[in-house]
């Protein structure tokens, strides 16, 4: 199962700078949903199983004129057996974004239209902002810090404590491959000073991209794609061996397109949960069932067998009655992960 | 002991097409390559892209470690698909050359690196898997009922004899 996180969409700017307005939903012609199918043919070709959609907003996220683009596509495209679509958003911060991006509680049920949120960071403030505020757990938590790897000197230096910190709450450091073909980057990104296009680009790719290796120890690196023009999709070994010239080991590098990302879509799903906390499974049982297992309780020493599959611990004889109760004394700091996916 | 040791790559060639609306998937794979269509590609035009790429990307250092063992043993063009022999060594640098090439003679190509292995016989063995796919594929698109006879049967089995026949 391979993972392709970033696939950047046609992007819509808002119309006008000045209209506070909420924007009407952005459509799409025919022709741009039609270079998205033959991209994502393509990329099912390749091996690819898992896609997500990247919206790109430069510097904040105004919550007066964001509009979610993904949700237009999605329903455009057709359904395939087989392959997910995920939905992401992507922020590039400079300068302008370091009061505040709009990464804010108010803004939340924006948010939640996405599965998954990244960062890209310009600068050394930005940087440690999204280190180590923006990866706590939270409904807001940005899980994915994308570095701009082709800018001619990586903006900062990368700390080990910083990304160790980044690391530990759970985020991961995005690679795009198609730096190092030289590709076409999001014109968003390259219009924000957060990606060039050209000869050079190369060379800042595998110099930078050389650096993020060395400090994150090969861990919680996770790659992605950024291909704009389908010529440049590969398949997800030949980015494993691409990115073994880089130093990584080769499992790290076969992890960093299937095991990481499998990890960092679940964990993504834990913005819906309270800090990320998943709760131990409780057995609810209906009052009926339990009447019936307590008389089966006196008969037979062991605890009933059917009780225990669900639980972590064996189910002793003073449990039932209490799983009643457990349900109206639910603290509020802990939601049953189960409850909420649903 | 000391044995000199090869990894062959089984690589599909995916041709993309000039225009963009088409998917390169669906064109290149809903009807076979003729030579007409194929913009002239063969082995020694493919040796000669891969030089050039391990030359830009890795330098004059790169390709002698390389060359000497470089060879692409076999080509088909009806399915754009390659067998390429390398030294163990330095396969990775081959494989990441062939990785960041994008275009052979002017036209764009996605490398596609299906099988990766360390002897002969089992490319062999991917290979003729590999066209059996394809073929059902070709097959699958052109919705005829399964058991008709067609070119395909002859082409299955010249290639696979083609395959067979190949030496170390």
């Amino acid at each position: 199962m391979f993972f392709d996180l970033n696939v950047p969409v046609p992007s819509r700017l808002p119309a006008s700078k000045k209209g506070k307005e909420k924007q009407a939903p952005p459509t799409f012609s025919a022709a741009e949903i039609e270079t998205l199918e033959a991209k994502v043919d393509l990329l099912v070709h390749l091996g690819y199983t898992v896609i997500a959609f990247t919206q790109t907003v430069h510097k904040r996220v105004d919550s007066k004129t964001h509009s979610n683009t993904l949700n237009v596509i999605l329903q455009r495209l057709k359904p395939r057996p087989g392959v997910v679509f995920l939905k992401r958003l992507t922020i590039i911060l400079d300068e302008d974004s370091e009061k505040g991006f709009g990464l804010i509680n108010a803004n939340v049920s924006l948010f939640n239209g996405y599965d998954l949120i990244a960062l890209v960071p310009t600068t050394h403030a930005t940087l440690s902002l999204a280190c180590l505020t923006h990866t706590l757990p939270s409904p807001l938590t940005a899980h994915i810090i994308s570095l701009p790897l082709t800018l001619p000197r990586l903006p900062y230096h990368l700390k080990h404590t910083l990304i160790r910190t980044a690391l530990k709450n759970g985020a991961v450091f995005e690679i795009n491959y198609v730096g190092a073909l030289g590709g076409d980057n999001d014109p968003l990104m390259v219009d924000a000073d957060a990606a060039e296009n050209g000869a050079s680009a190369k060379r800042n790719w595998w110099a930078s991209a050389r650096e993020v290796v060395r400090v994150t120890k090969g861990k919680g690196l996770l790659v992605s794609s950024g291909v704009v023009s389908e010529t440049d999709f590969r398949a997800p070994r030949d980015v494993g061996n691409l990115i073994t010239i880089l130093g990584l080991p080769q499992d790290a590098a076969h992890d960093a397109s299937t095991r990481v990302p499998k990890s960092l879509v679940i964990r993504a799903e834990t913005r819906k949960t309270y800090r990320a906390v998943l709760s131990e499974p409780t057995l609810v049982v209906p009052p009926a069932v339990s009447a019936q297992l307590e008389s089966a309780m006196d008969v037979s020493d062991s605890p009933p067998t059917l009780s225990t599959e669900s639980l972590k611990r064996p189910l002793d004889a003073t449990a039932p009655p209490e799983t009643t109760h457990s349900g109206d004394r639910s603290k509020k700091k802990k939601k049953k992960e189960k409850g909420t996916k649903n | 002991m000391v044995r000199f040791k090869n990894r062959w790559l089984l690589v599909e060639l995916i041709p993309l097409p000039q225009t963009h609306t088409t998917s390169p998937v669906t064109s290149s794979i809903s009807r076979p390559r003729t030579p007409a269509n194929n913009n002239n590609l063969d082995g020694k035009t493919i040796w000669a892209a891969l030089r050039q790429s391990v030359l830009t990307h890795f330098g004059d250092v790169g390709w002698g470690a390389v060359a000497p063992s470089l060879t692409i043993k076999y080509f088909s063009p009806t399915t754009s698909v390659a067998i390429i022999r390398v030294s163990r060594e330095h396969h990775k640098i081959a494989w990441a050359a062939l990785t960041l090439l994008s275009s052979i003679d002017g036209v764009r190509y996605i490398p596609h690196v299906v099988h990766l292995s360390g002897t002969i016989k089992h490319a062999q063995l991917a290979a003729i898997e590999h066209n059996r796919v394809v073929i059902a594929r070709f097959r699958a698109l052109s919705k005829s009922a399964p058991g008709t006879r067609d070119s395909y049967d002859a082409f299955l089995e010249k290639s696979g004899l083609e395959i067979e026949a190949l030496q170390d």
